[in-house]
């Protein structure tokens, strides 16, 4: 275990990137997030990395995509309207089997909106945002600590299924300045089966997402659904707090969950027995951390007009228990008021 | 043992400068410590702001009511009076603020940092006079470990008259 260093979220991300072995930076700057291509290029002669201030995310996201197919670590760090101009390298990406790493760092929109905290664009990540049927491994962390010890489990992720992976934060997260312990240093694996690296004494390897034909792209198809099927099976992931006896459980990811650890002890003071369930994966949903939880009242929020809570809602098949309640334009709702509205909207 | 604090101003007054400088200090004796800053898209003159918990336990950064606040500019004064618990303490910059507070069930600390800071021959010190208050208030952080974290953060020439400034306003009366 490392030293304890007071960071913040972005570049607390970009160290522990480093550190796992991410050794090329490229990306278009935008705020909230542009602390991590600073990060980079500070750090870029001294560590030997490469880094690239692409003329847009278009390219950004598909240098990207070319050094994942050489085998190599490398990652892009963006939000909004940036990661709107990747999504045609996510859906290739996802389709060609290049393991790619991407920060989302949410800010409140649509269109250019503001540079504070938001989470409106969970369907944007957990749903595709590209073309095709395709999905994301995203993750999504709540302390500066957890968004430090995915860098490595983003790239772990990535090169295990072959898929991109995005890391969610959002404008306070990866603003946010806390104690963190940041992981040690690995390399990835530097190479795949298959990967283009180079064909002296062999064969040239192709990386395509071509396939002639219905039938021929028929069964394209139903190897990549077969992929995301073993990533639903194994990878949903999820953290329980005071669930067993409570008789409501807040549903929250990032920055909210945060926040809601103090509006479970408030409640808990004025007698109201409060748990949560904080989704660590947003895809694949953590649908297994809802099993046998007959008989309790879900209270959804979100930074948005509510996303998730329609995932929520598949998972519990009782609209009358799902509350939700979202807070837009930038602003966090603080402990306190999300207690007073689970005590406005729930029945218990 | 938990203190939750909100530092606000216009950018440019230091008010997140103080936050880090807080954390820092803090942390150094083995707290827990969150600082949450905000601020607008304005490059001069935009609301700066900063929610610092400094606690045993790990919780939300974003604060219901705080136990301390410090406003700088009197647009941070309207948006913050109410947000003071009770019994909490609210400072006031004097320079820049001619407001009084009606509050009567929270302290109110009136210091005038930049005429403090000017006396000492640097107007731009005033944010770590109101530093000092804020660390006399809090009596979580230990003024050696304050005076490291000013240390660490400044240039070397800057730092005896940023440091004369922190103990005035940690002696304020």
């Amino acid at each position: 275990m490392g030293e304890k260093v007071f960071m913040q979220g972005n570049e607390a991300f970009a160290e522990a990137a480093i550190r796992s072995g991410c050794r090329y930076f490229f990306g278009y700057p935008i705020t909230p997030s542009s602390e991590m291509p600073e990060y980079f290029a500070k750090k870029a002669p001294s560590e030997g990395l490469t880094f690239i201030q692409a003329e847009t995310e278009v390219s950004a996201f598909n240098m990207i995509a070319g050094v994942a197919a050489t085998g190599k670590r490398g990652m892009t760090a963006t939000s909004g309207p940036g990661f709107s101009l990747g999504c045609e390298a996510m859906s290739y990406m996802s389709a060609a089997g290049l393991p790619s790493v991407v920060v989302y760092v949410m800010r409140p929109g649509p269109a250019d909106g503001d540079i504070l905290a938001s989470q409106g664009d969970y369907f944007q990540m957990v749903k595709g945002g590209g073309h095709g049927d395709y999905n994301n491994i995203v993750l999504a962390p709540y302390s500066v600590q957890e968004f430090a010890d995915c860098a490595p489990l983003a790239f772990e992720l990535a090169e295990k299924y072959r898929n991109p992976v995005i890391v969610a934060s959002d404008g306070m997260l990866s603003k946010m300045m806390e104690n963190v312990v940041l992981p040690d240093r690995t390399e990835g694996p530097g190479e795949f089966e298959g990967c283009v690296n180079g064909a002296k004494g062999r064969e040239h390897n192709v990386i395509t997402t071509c396939a002639t034909g219905p039938q021929q792209w028929e069964q394209f198809n139903l190897a990549l659904q077969s992929k995301f099927a073993q990533i639903r099976d194994n990878e949903q992931r999820w953290e329980c707090y005071n669930t067993e006896d409570a008789d409501i459980i807040i549903v929250a990811f990032g920055t909210v969950a945060r926040i809601a650890l103090t509006t479970i002890k408030i409640a808990r003071e004025n007698g109201l027995k409060v748990g949560m369930i904080r989704p660590i994966t947003l895809w694949p949903f953590p649908v297994k951390a809802f099993e046998g939880l007959t008989g309790k009242e879900f209270f959804v929020s979100e930074l948005n007009a509510g996303q998730m809570v329609e995932d929520v809602k598949l998972a519990v098949n009782d609209n009358e228990r799902v509350h939700f309640y979202g807070r837009l334009g930038g602003i966090t709702p603080t402990p306190q008021e999300l207690y007073e509205e689970i005590v406005k909207q729930c029945k218990h | 043992m938990k203190s939750e604090i909100i530092l606000s101003g216009i950018g440019g007054q230091g008010t997140i400068l103080m936050g880090k400088m807080a954390c820092s200090a803090a942390a150094k004796k083995g707290l827990n410590v969150t600082l949450a800053p905000s601020y607008g898209q304005e490059k001069r003159g935009g609301r700066a702001s900063c929610q610092v918990v400094i606690s045993e336990e790990i919780g939300s950064p974003v604060i219901s009511a705080a136990d301390t606040i410090l406003v700088m500019d009197e647009k941070s004064f309207d948006d913050y009076e109410s947000h003071v618990k009770a019994g909490g303490t609210f400072i006031i910059n004097t320079s820049m603020i001619d407001k009084k507070c009606a509050r009567t069930d929270i302290n109110v600390i009136e210091i005038p940092f930049t005429e403090i800071a000017t006396e000492l021959g640097s107007a731009k010190s005033a944010n770590m006079v109101a530093f000092g208050a804020v660390v006399k208030t809090l009596n979580v952080i230990s003024v050696e470990d304050a005076e490291a974290a000013i240390k660490a953060k400044m240039k070397p020439e800057l730092v005896d008259v940023n440091i004369k400034a922190f103990e005035a306003g940690y002696n304020f009366k």
